[in-house]
């Protein structure tokens, strides 16, 4: 009888760069990515020095290539809305100030790599003073993924935020 | 990342499964994951899963965002809300799934979590919760205890805790 023989396990969520910031910031950036993963996940436990919304840009593009649909809930009615033709794509539109649990975000980048597809992004961002969230994000280019800024909308991130990337091993 | 701890509910069941019984989380990670694989006796399609940090079931807030049966909606409670597990209403033998990530859980700041979980059911009523939470605590985390909100967790429950360490601070490019 045929046996699958499966290869031990081993770590998959490799740490490539972690950012802490030491003074507040409109954005922060992760370069040079390497293109040896299969994914990429971004951590980022943030304060805002305003009310203000995440958002991601793929290689430094400011061209009108993105665009996202989302599910969220601030603890009393949910809601849902899609957004086309942006110049950064949106992962979180829960509001964040510098009271209260830090917003959390978890983004996921698949394929990041590949030169033959569009780039798939999930979103999970989460505050206990305002909401839960769930977005999906396209970037309509075929490039591989080599920059990663996280930006926001107004204000700045304040300081003390953390923001960790990992590859993931298929 | 690394599995810390594993464990499984034997026969008989279980109120809560609680790592690190014995000795602290490790400080060596810096965030935590926890996969839930749960169904509990509570007569009903789903229960809520619900954590306790350091032996406290105190402290907690969380909103939530659920779609169940066809309605979605979204809720604010005080308590450890973690998603979902399956009900002893669920098809026998489905259990649900609940990821529940603790970014940061050495800090000296109030500690924020994020769930994410479904019920499994083999028909149209089943549900999904996303949760933000917050335990509004400065101290770090050595104990995690995680428990079904209505019913207790039956046979071949299980829960297993991983330890993802960040990369190094790197030069920070701000704009």
């Amino acid at each position: 009888m045929a046996q699958t023989v499966y290869d031990p396990p081993v770590a998959t969520y490799i740490p490539l760069q972690t950012i802490t910031l030491a003074s507040a910031a409109s954005s922060v950036t992760f370069a040079s990515i390497p293109q040896t993963y299969r994914d990429l996940v971004l951590v980022a436990v943030a304060l805002g020095s305003t009310t203000l919304q995440g958002r991601v840009r793929l290689n430094s593009d400011s061209g009108s290539n993105y665009s996202s649909v989302r599910m969220s809930g601030n603890g009393s009615s949910p809601t849902s809305a899609s957004l086309a033709s942006q110049t950064s794509g949106s992962i979180s539109t829960i509001a964040t100030a510098t009271t209260g649990g830090a917003l959390q975000v978890e983004l996921q980048i698949q394929d990041y790599s590949a030169t033959d597809k569009h780039k798939s992004m999930l979103s999970r961002a989460d505050q206990s003073a305002t909401g839960a969230e769930a977005v999906a994000v396209r970037w309509a280019s075929t490039s591989a993924v080599t920059s990663v800024q996280i930006l926001t909308s107004t204000g700045n991130w304040a300081v003390g935020g953390t923001f960790s990337l990992y590859g993931i091993k298929a | 990342m690394q599995a810390i701890e594993t464990v499984t509910v034997g026969s008989g069941g279980a109120a809560s499964i609680e790592f690190m019984a014995v000795g602290d989380i490790p400080d060596t990670y810096t965030d935590l994951m926890i996969l839930v694989s749960f169904r509990t006796t509570r007569a009903y399609v789903s229960d809520d899963i619900e954590i306790q940090i350091n032996g406290s079931a105190a402290n907690f807030s969380h909103r939530l965002l659920y779609g169940d049966n066809g309605s979605v909606g979204s809720q604010t409670n005080t308590y450890g809300q973690a998603a979902l597990a399956t009900g002893n209403s669920g098809t026998s033998n489905t259990f649900g799934n609940t990821e529940i990530y603790i970014p940061n859980y050495r800090s000296s700041v109030a500690k924020s979590y994020s769930a994410a979980g479904v019920s499994e059911n083999n028909a149209t009523n089943a549900g999904q919760h996303l949760t933000a939470g917050l335990w509004n605590v400065t101290d770090p985390i050595t104990s995690i205890t995680v428990l079904g909100k209505n019913g207790t967790l039956m046979q071949y429950s299980t829960a297993t805790l991983y330890g993802i360490l960040a990369g190094s601070d790197g030069t920070t490019t701000v704009t």
